[in-house]
């Protein structure tokens, strides 16, 4: 069993009178930050955390509208987090949400700007990966990119140089949430800090990170803003 | 052809096509530099004819030298600069570079013998950084810079005679005078070191990987968190083999790196570089005064 972290805490000049697009609805009236996660096996989440900002959440009452999707989409193990200040990379969104909930062992974080199915999460470290021929329109200027061995093993992730026909789909696996947050801590002066960063720190100590091969991905952003 | 990393030398840098073979043409035209171009290049050809695991030295096929001129003709290497290489260096690359950097030291040590170099080199060469300084325009009214001489140069007497390996070293060995080609290191820009010793060489080595020297000549986008958090891996990996392997690297590693940035400071006349060397040797005297954090 894991948690699923949902880091949306970003803030972004945009933001300042729209509604961020990953609380806006889809033309099922589903938010697209609930949709994100829709592809995954749920049933193998213990708590399901979706990490906003306080000015967010008093502007467009986010909490009580994640509350009502939660209830109609049966997310019955879903939580919202509000955070009082943005935070300044999505690592240290999911570090609050960690240490704020208390959270242990494995951890799933997932992008809310994008969409994937997964069959199966399983136990180790992982980062969700497509292939570029999969996409019929590609942007490769705001994307990670993660080379695998012939045995698929992780062997290196880096922002927006295409070291691969790999990349990141925006789901991460940590199998240890306090480890995370130990990388995190070693790394949070550093800006700006990505999620692909603390990955390859610890692939530099030796820490074995699989792929998590996915399907069906849809890629939502707008701005390459990371929540 | 245009380098995407300026060096100081002044040397002038051309790629020459004969036949289908490129070659490297360095050369100067500064008769005060004619004679320090031909060292480098005895020192390359000495080092070109040892065999080292992963590292390479590109061979030097003539040397041409009159009283105002010298060229010389090397092998041309197709590689990339530091930068590009650790931008797309997965994490088995690292540990590559780690231990084919240990591995030349380590046999530069062998083929060094432990010598006693007398505390007048060290304190003769501060003399001559403090005089340089006070001449240079740029640093001798900056009370800063010349209170941290003024500091360095009392510690550098405090140092006395050091006992290490003299016999065998690169001179210079920063990332930007390595060539990155695949997991082969090709070692160019050799030179006279005020020292013969190994210890300098991992002196320069971590004047890249624990103060990021040569990203400061780098004038390209790059993903400077990558390359910090890999800088600090190789600084980690290379501090913690040489002090739990030598007192010498123990004693005098801290002192000598203070040397070092002591004389890029004499010449620097670029504020951003002054900038950085002030914090630099600021943070080393720091730790010099608590040898605890060092």
């Amino acid at each position: 069993m894991m948690t699923l972290i949902v880091p949306i805490a970003a803030n972004n000049d945009d933001y300042a009178h729209k509604l961020p697009q990953p609380f806006r609805l889809d033309d099922e009236g589903m938010m697209y930050c609930v949709r994100a996660i829709t592809g995954l096996p749920l049933d193998q989440m213990d708590n399901i955390y979706f990490v906003v900002l306080r000015d967010h959440d008093e502007r467009f009452m986010l909490n009580e509208q994640l509350m009502m999707q939660f209830r109609r989409h049966h997310l019955t193990n879903a939580h919202v987090t509000i955070l009082d200040e943005p935070t300044g990379s999505q690592a240290e969104t999911v570090a609050r949400a960690i240490e704020l909930n208390g959270i242990t062992g494995m951890v799933f974080i997932k992008d809310a700007d994008c969409y994937f199915t997964a069959d199966e999460i399983l136990p180790q470290n992982g980062v969700a990966i497509y292939a570029l021929e999969n996409l019929p329109i590609v942007d490769p200027q705001h994307k990670s990119y993660v080379a695998v061995d012939d045995m698929f093993y992780v062997t290196n992730i880096i922002e927006k140089r295409v070291v691969s026909r790999f990349f990141s789909a925006g789901g991460y696996c940590f199998e240890d949430a306090a480890e995370f947050c130990r990388y995190y801590e070693r790394l949070k002066e550093y800006s700006p800090l990505y999620l692909s960063h603390i990955i390859y720190s610890m692939l530099l100590d030796k820490k074995i990170f699989r792929p998590i091969e996915i399907d069906d991905y849809q890629d939502w952003s707008v701005t390459n803003v990371k929540y | 052809m245009k380098l995407d990393i300026q060096g100081h030398s002044g040397c002038d840098i051309a790629i020459v096509h004969e036949d289908s073979d490129l070659f490297i043409h360095k050369s100067t035209h500064d008769p005060g530099y004619v004679s320090r171009l031909v060292n480098q290049a005895k020192k390359q050809i000495a080092a070109s004819r040892i065999e080292y695991q992963n590292i390479r030295v590109p061979k030097i096929f003539e040397v041409e030298q009159s009283d105002t001129d010298a060229t010389i003709k090397m092998e041309y290497i197709y590689s990339r600069n530091f930068i590009e290489h650790f931008e797309q260096a997965g994490f088995e690359q690292i540990k590559y570079l780690i231990g084919a950097i240990k591995y030349f030291i380590d046999l530069e040590i062998n083929n060094s013998s432990m010598q006693t170099v007398p505390s007048r080199i060290l304190t003769d060469k501060m003399a001559d950084v403090a005089r340089k300084v006070s001449h240079n325009d740029h640093l001798n009214h900056d009370e800063e810079a010349m209170e941290l001489v003024k500091r360095s140069s009392e510690v550098m007497d405090g140092v006395g005679d050091m006992v290490m390996p003299v016999g065998m070293c690169h001179g210079d060995l920063t990332f930007s005078n390595i060539l990155f080609n695949g997991n082969n290191y090709y070692l160019i820009d050799f030179l006279d070191s005020f020292i013969e010793s190994p210890l300098l060489d991992i002196v320069k080595i971590r004047q890249d990987t624990a103060y990021l020297w040569s990203t400061l000549m780098y004038n390209k986008p790059f993903d400077k968190v990558r390359l910090s958090i890999i800088s600090e891996k190789i600084d980690t990996a290379i501090d913690e083999y040489f002090t739990g392997k030598y007192q010498w690297y123990r004693d005098y590693y801290m002192p000598l790196q203070l040397m070092n940035f002591l004389r890029i400071l004499q010449y620097a006349h670029d504020d951003k570089v002054i900038a950085y060397l002030k914090r630099v040797i600021s943070s080393q005297l720091a730790t010099l005064g608590n040898p605890k954090t060092a």
